[in-house]
């Protein structure tokens, strides 16, 4: 039995008026995803996302059946972003999605980690951070390619042009990728508010000064408020318990109890 | 004219598609009609069977679209229902559509996904999907016919043919049919649903005719009149006047999508996918799950490891960057000295020039990858260099972990 403590933190950032990103976790099924569209749908194609993903908690599953258990979940999405829109006069509503699962048991536990467009799934480990995910996105595409180099993405103009995403016009499938636990003790999935807003030396400088992930979703947040906040951000980090060195500064009933107690509660 | 002439011919074949013989497959049913180029015969059958089954527009095209796009260059989608009528184009093929606003040309064009164009009070649809070798509709109530052209109502030209003689009223043919011209009825015209397909016997197919040679550039509708300018029965659909028809969804798609400001939405193009499959040119890959292992490997701790789709191996194996239906097996083998990387190499079946064989790559394993063919001298892997493997052939990873190649 694998065990997670995991934290969350989302803010609609400085520009922007609505708050377009979802975000769900559970004790086995994590995901963030980022909505776009007009007349309100980004936030509900994003929300949609999500749903259909925490219809995965809760149950058991094994590697290759959790697979095919996402591309139906996302598929159910995609399929309800795009009535959305067309019941509502034709307009066209996305999102974007990473989800990562806990799947397997035992010595064999990893993570299934899916992605559509341009959120990024990290892990952080002694070694240091590392992007597992690969956007679906112009600029990716062009790196792929050879015809720019990682560090002219931030700047390049379609920085923030997915090439695949919930909801447009075609069905796209999702990627995948499998890790086992032991190799991804900490887990961040997040939305470009913050990996376009911070690089990568900033985002693990923040992953390592935190142990309790709580902190480090809040920090990593607030960090990319500070850089300038253009986009929503969002930020999820998952803990594997036994794989983190600081696993004992977090037990989710102690603190909840102390919590209790020091509202008066008990 | 006597009355029954009139009324008669036109009652039984205003439901009638018309269609001349070409090298795409037509799939014609009622309230859907599909279009597939020649290579598609596989995709053809499976549409067939969703068109005569009645099933609606979403379940075709799901069908259609279900083992991927980027193989298929073309295809032309239709489907009527409940005064709407819903068209996707992709690739080397046009629809003209008579509506109650006026001529709507709906083109495939290169380097998008496809076009998509809903439609209200639509009284006639022409497809065109290569050239004609002929100008003589032949007609069918429905069914699977290999064609150049479709149209619908049977009788009524439009498009190309209509721009072509602009003096053309859209009902007279220039060739007489065999079974006479009827003069299209109008209140027929309106009904925008099809009749239900009476029986699902296929027609014979029409002689094979050269590659379609597609529309050399899009001819702009010559400035014909609706069909039938005040039809007396008019669907509640065809009385709303169509607001001015985009006529390209895609890019507005993307431009709607952008909303967000930051993140915005792109299509995918086919140099979105960066795996190249390597392969024979003009032969489609092999998939990289294949129905029979190509060979068997003997690992050392006791496994038996069939080759029927990419095997990674080392010990903790990572897989990167998969799809649910081509996912990899991943294999952990024990080095308790750590020498073995914890993904180190992968086995795949082979593909192209190394049909049949499996193929052994080093994924940039630390310490590297020793591989004794038979009757060779050991050599060391190449990181990211795929090797084809001879049965009898031993791996040997590190930690006294080795893999035999065994016959499958």
């Amino acid at each position: 039995m694998v065990t997670t403590c995991f934290g969350a933190g989302t803010d609609v950032g400085c520009v922007r008026e609505v708050n377009e990103d979802s975000f769900l976790v559970d004790a086995s099924v994590f995901a963030v995803a980022d909505g776009m569209g007009g007349h309100h749908g980004g936030d509900l194609a994003s929300r949609i996302a999500v749903t259909e993903v925490a219809a995965l908690a809760g149950r058991h599953h094994g590697a290759e059946e959790a697979t095919h258990a996402i591309v139906a979940a996302l598929s159910a999405a995609h399929r309800r972003i795009q009535a959305l829109g067309r019941d509502d006069g034709g307009w066209y509503a996305g999102t974007t999605v990473v989800a990562a699962i806990l799947v397997g048991s035992g010595d064999g536990a990893r993570w299934l980690l899916a992605n559509v467009g341009d959120s990024r799934g990290y892990r952080f480990t002694a070694d240091g951070l590392e992007q597992v995910t690969v956007d679906h996105s112009v600029v990716q595409e062009l790196v792929d390619s050879g015809a720019l180099t990682p560090e002219a993405t931030r700047t390049h103009p379609e920085r923030h042009v997915v090439t695949r995403a919930l909801g447009g016009p075609v069905e796209c499938e999702p990627d995948f990728f499998s890790i086992p636990v032991e190799a991804a003790p900490r887990l961040l999935l997040c939305s470009d508010g913050i990996s376009a807003m911070i690089d990568d030396s900033e985002i693990a400088a923040i992953l390592a000064a935190s142990p309790d992930p709580r902190d480090a979703a809040d920090r990593l947040v607030a960090a990319a408020l500070a850089a300038g906040g253009k986009d929503n951000a969002t930020a999820v980090v998952v803990d594997v318990m036994g794989l983190t060195e600081d696993e004992a500064t977090y037990d989710a009933d102690t603190t909840r109890t102390t919590l209790h107690q020091k509202l008066g509660a008990e | 004219m006597n009355l029954e002439l009139v009324t008669d011919p036109a009652a039984a074949t205003s439901q009638d598609w018309a269609w001349r013989p070409g090298d795409w497959y037509a799939v014609i049913g009622s309230g859907t009609c599909a279009l597939l180029p020649p290579e598609e015969k596989d995709r053809v059958a499976r549409v067939w069977e969703l068109v005569d089954a009645g099933e609606g527009f979403d379940e075709v095209l799901d069908a259609l679209i279900a083992s991927g796009l980027r193989q298929m260059r073309g295809f032309v989608l239709l489907g009527d229902s409940e005064g709407e009528t819903r068209v996707v184009v992709r690739g080397p093929a046009r629809a003209h559509f008579e509506t109650s606003a006026g001529p709507v040309d709906v083109v495939g064009q290169s380097g998008t996904t496809w076009v998509e164009q809903v439609l209200t009070g639509v009284s006639a649809r022409v497809i065109q999907v290569g050239a004609s070798e002929t100008d003589q509709d032949l007609r069918l109530p429905g069914g699977l016919v290999r064609v150049s052209r479709v149209s619908h109502p049977a009788g009524v030209s439009g498009g190309a043919a209509a721009a072509a003689e602009p003096n053309a009223e859209p009902t007279a043919e220039p060739i007489a049919e065999p079974a006479g011209e009827p003069e299209v009825d109008p209140s027929a015209e309106t009904a925008a649903d099809l009749p239900p397909h009476p029986d699902s016997d296929l027609p014979p197919p029409a002689p094979t005719l050269p590659a379609p040679v597609p529309q050399p550039a899009p001819t702009p509708p010559a400035p014909v009149a609706p069909p039938t300018p005040s039809p007396p029965t008019p669907s509640p659909a065809a009385t709303e006047p169509q607001p001015e028809p985009a006529p390209e969804p895609a890019p507005d798609a993307e431009e709607d999508l952008e909303h967000d400001g930051m993140t915005r939405a792109g299509l995918p193009v086919a140099a979105e996918f960066p795996r190249t499959h390597p392969g024979l040119p003009g032969q489609p890959p092999v998939p990289e799950v294949t129905a029979r292992p190509v060979a068997k490997l003997v690992i050392s701790n006791g496994d038996l490891i069939d080759v029927d789709r990419v095997v990674i191996i080392g010990r903790a194996p990572e897989a990167r960057r998969f799809t649910a239906t081509e996912q990899p097996l991943l294999v952990a083998v024990p080095s308790p000295h750590q020498e073995i990387s914890s993904t180190h190499l992968e086995v795949r079946p082979g593909s192209g020039a190394d049909l049949g064989a499996a193929i052994v790559t080093d994924l940039g394993s630390t310490n590297g990858t020793v591989l004794v063919q038979p009757g060779l001298p050991p050599e060391d892997l190449r990181p990211g260099i795929a090797v084809q493997l001879i049965p009898g052939a031993v791996l040997d990873l590190g930690d006294s972990v080795t893999i035999q190649i065994a016959k499958p």
